[in-house]
């Protein structure tokens, strides 16, 4: 039998979000009939792509002991370039390189407000999110953009082996986040930058630097998450994203990561996301009221951290 | 340790599920078909009484009637997951209230594709994207926008004598609810050379914002005779403004969907009318013709629910006003 317990030490805390997915997979397998079909687990795979994608960047930048409240809004700014890029004509791998590198630029701008300016992250991204959001609205004087080519519908639509787009783009993401985070400079110096930012600038880190990359980082995702998202609604709405900040954050949460900063884990995050996706997928199967799914979903942020508080004291 | 936190989560959320589960059951009792209607939101009292129909309409017909609603009224994300999770239930039909006419095609497609019939409510679903989509409606059933935009506008003509200042403020743009009613207002002024309409913005269907925009308005275009507001939320909102800048009585201020609070403002004479819909008939409608529908009888393409202007002179017999 091989030797688990490496594996065990090292993902102990994911593993647990794990089980937790597990068992309530379970228990809603055994209240709904319609749970567990193929059909169903592929929706809610689909359900989750966008707040996955946005938590990833999300997690990069909370393990820096940041927050990042400007994805919601960074990902409608960037929407609505990318449907207004569409419909001036632009090919489409070059109007979703502008929707990645609008959000990338407004993630740089939180990282050098936040490095160069001395702000807190919270301010930052707080005026950020209103910043983005404004533009947005400016951009399109308010109104929705829509009637793009079917090519660009394909995004959101179009199966490779009968899994859709999103996931696969999820997945994709969650690959090179988790390989970025464990085998590069900048994954080993976000931990670091994390858990004790003096520190890691005594070492000859060059902490700027790499916080405000990891900001561009999260603002690129926001923007590929607006890709997927725009292709999905089949338009680009200035009013899109709004509260996605939230999500994104319970997702890297409930999957482990500290907001102390310092530690958690990409995969974790994925975890997180599929357990919201999955409650919420659930609770519609059952038809819970739309008021007691709030309720619910708040409540198991709190007590995933409550968990995580509880595991560290143990520690 | 690992084991409490789980205990933990699980004694949480087990008994929310099994809750709802058993709710399920006594429902299963009626064992007739299983009715979605999905609003756009369950905040706000006019869906709360759509609901209200729909629910005594199902109980008569042994209906059992799922209701779900995103958080927000703008987040047709939240909802386009809601209908697909629905898909996944197999209800036998959805009644559905968009909360983007375009945004919320491709799952219409979708339950077409599941042989699920769409009964839209009280906002119209881009009929060209529908079409593009290859997806169908089996009926619309909602207020005539235009109609109540028009007959607002009809009465602020005749209130001030066919000629002054007049703002609208908007819903949120590009929804169809919102378009239509101001399309309907400005075609009653077209007629009235002499009415200006020197400020159209959008307060989001909110009131708070509804005060603040027209405290903002007012601050431009003191002159301002009346203002139509595309809902009854935002005119309250507005008529703060109005009070805060000493002008109670001297604005004309119209809204739309007649709630409880616009009633007592059109009582107490602070709001001048409001148009009245019947979201209650909506719902019931909804119902019964989504019951059609799982039968295959023949439902109408479009059901108009009528709308009513409601002023001081009606206000007391109107028995409506949405709680």
């Amino acid at each position: 039998m091989p030797n688990l317990r490496p594996f065990v030490w090292h993902y102990g805390r994911q593993i647990g979000t794990l089980l937790g997915l597990i068992v309530l997979s379970t228990v809603l397998w055994i209240l709904s009939p319609h749970f567990l079909t193929v059909s169903n687990l592929i929706n809610v795979a689909q359900q989750t792509a966008i707040n996955a994608v946005i938590a990833a960047g999300m997690t990069y930048v909370i393990i820096t002991a940041g927050i990042d409240l400007s994805v919601g809004s960074v990902l409608a700014l960037s929407g609505v370039v990318l449907g207004s890029a569409l419909r001036a004509g632009i090919p489409l791998p070059m109007a979703i390189l502008v929707a990645l590198v609008v959000g990338f630029s407004c993630g740089l701008v939180n990282g050098l407000l936040i490095t160069r300016g001395g702000l807190p992250p919270f301010i930052a991204t707080l005026g950020m999110m209103s910043v983005a959001r404004g533009a947005a609205l400016m951009y399109t004087g308010g109104r929705p953009i829509s009637g793009f080519s079917e090519s660009f519908r394909v995004l959101a639509i179009e199966e490779f082996l009968h899994i859709p787009s999103p996931v696969w783009i999820m997945l994709a993401v969650y690959l090179l986040g988790h390989l970025v985070l464990t085998r590069t400079k900048l994954g080993r110096y976000a931990y670091a930058i994390g858990g004790n930012e003096q520190a890691a600038l005594l070492s000859g880190v060059n902490t700027k630097w790499y916080k405000t990359l990891v900001y561009g980082l999260s603002g690129m995702l926001s923007g590929l998450a607006a890709v997927i998202l725009t292709a999905r609604l089949n338009s680009a709405q200035p009013i899109a994203g709004i509260m996605y900040e939230l999500d994104a954050i319970a997702a890297t949460v409930i999957g482990g990561t500290s907001l102390m900063g310092g530690e958690g884990r990409v995969v974790g995050t994925l975890v997180g996301a599929l357990i919201m996706g999955v409650l919420r997928n659930g609770l519609n199967l059952l038809g819970v009221s739309s008021f007691l799914q709030q309720i619910v979903i708040g409540s198991v942020i709190i007590v995933a951290v409550l968990i995580d508080m509880a595991l560290k004291r143990q520690k | 340790m690992k084991l409490r936190s789980f205990v933990l989560l699980l004694s949480l959320i087990v008994p929310i599920l099994f809750h709802s589960a058993c709710q399920r059951g006594v429902q299963r009792e009626g064992a007739g078909p299983e009715v979605a209607l999905v609003l756009k939101t369950l905040n706000n009292p006019f869906y709360v009484d759509m609901e209200k129909g729909a629910r005594e309409a199902a109980q008569k017909l042994r209906i059992r009637l799922v209701v779900q609603a995103p958080d927000r009224e703008v987040d047709v994300e939240k909802q386009m997951q809601i209908v697909e999770n629905l898909i996944q239930r197999r209800v036998a039909a959805i009644c559905l209230a968009p909360c983007g006419s375009r945004e919320i095609v491709p799952v219409i497609a979708k339950a077409n594709r599941e042989r699920i019939p769409v009964l839209i409510l009280d906002t119209r679903v881009d009929a060209e994207i529908l079409r593009q989509a290859g997806g169908s409606v089996t009926t619309f059933i909602g207020s005539d926008n235009f109609e109540g935009g028009r007959i607002a506008g009809e009465f602020i003509v005749k209130t001030i004598g066919g000629k002054g200042q007049v703002a609208i403020l908007e819903g949120i743009p590009g929804h169809e609810t919102s378009d239509e009613r101001t399309r309907g207002f400005r075609k009653a002024l077209s007629g009235s050379p002499g009415i200006e309409i020197v400020a159209s913005q959008t307060a989001n269907w909110e009131r708070d914002q509804g005060f603040n925009v027209f405290q903002n308005i007012l601050q431009s275009h003191a002159k301002v005779q009346a203002l139509f507001a595309c809902n009854d939320l935002m005119a309250l909102g507005a008529l703060e403004a109005v009070a805060a800048a000493g002008k109670t009585g001297a604005i004309r201020v119209v809204g739309f969907d007649f709630l409880a609070d616009g009633r007592e403002a059109i009582r107490s004479g602070a709001m001048d009318a409001s148009i009245a819909q019947h979201p209650y008939d909506i719902g019931r409608l909804a119902v019964e013709n989504a019951h059609r529908a799982i039968k295959g009888e023949p439902v109408p393409r479009e059901i108009p629910v009528p709308v009513e202007l409601i002023t001081r002179t009606n206000v007391s017999e109107s028995a409506g006003g949405t709680p």
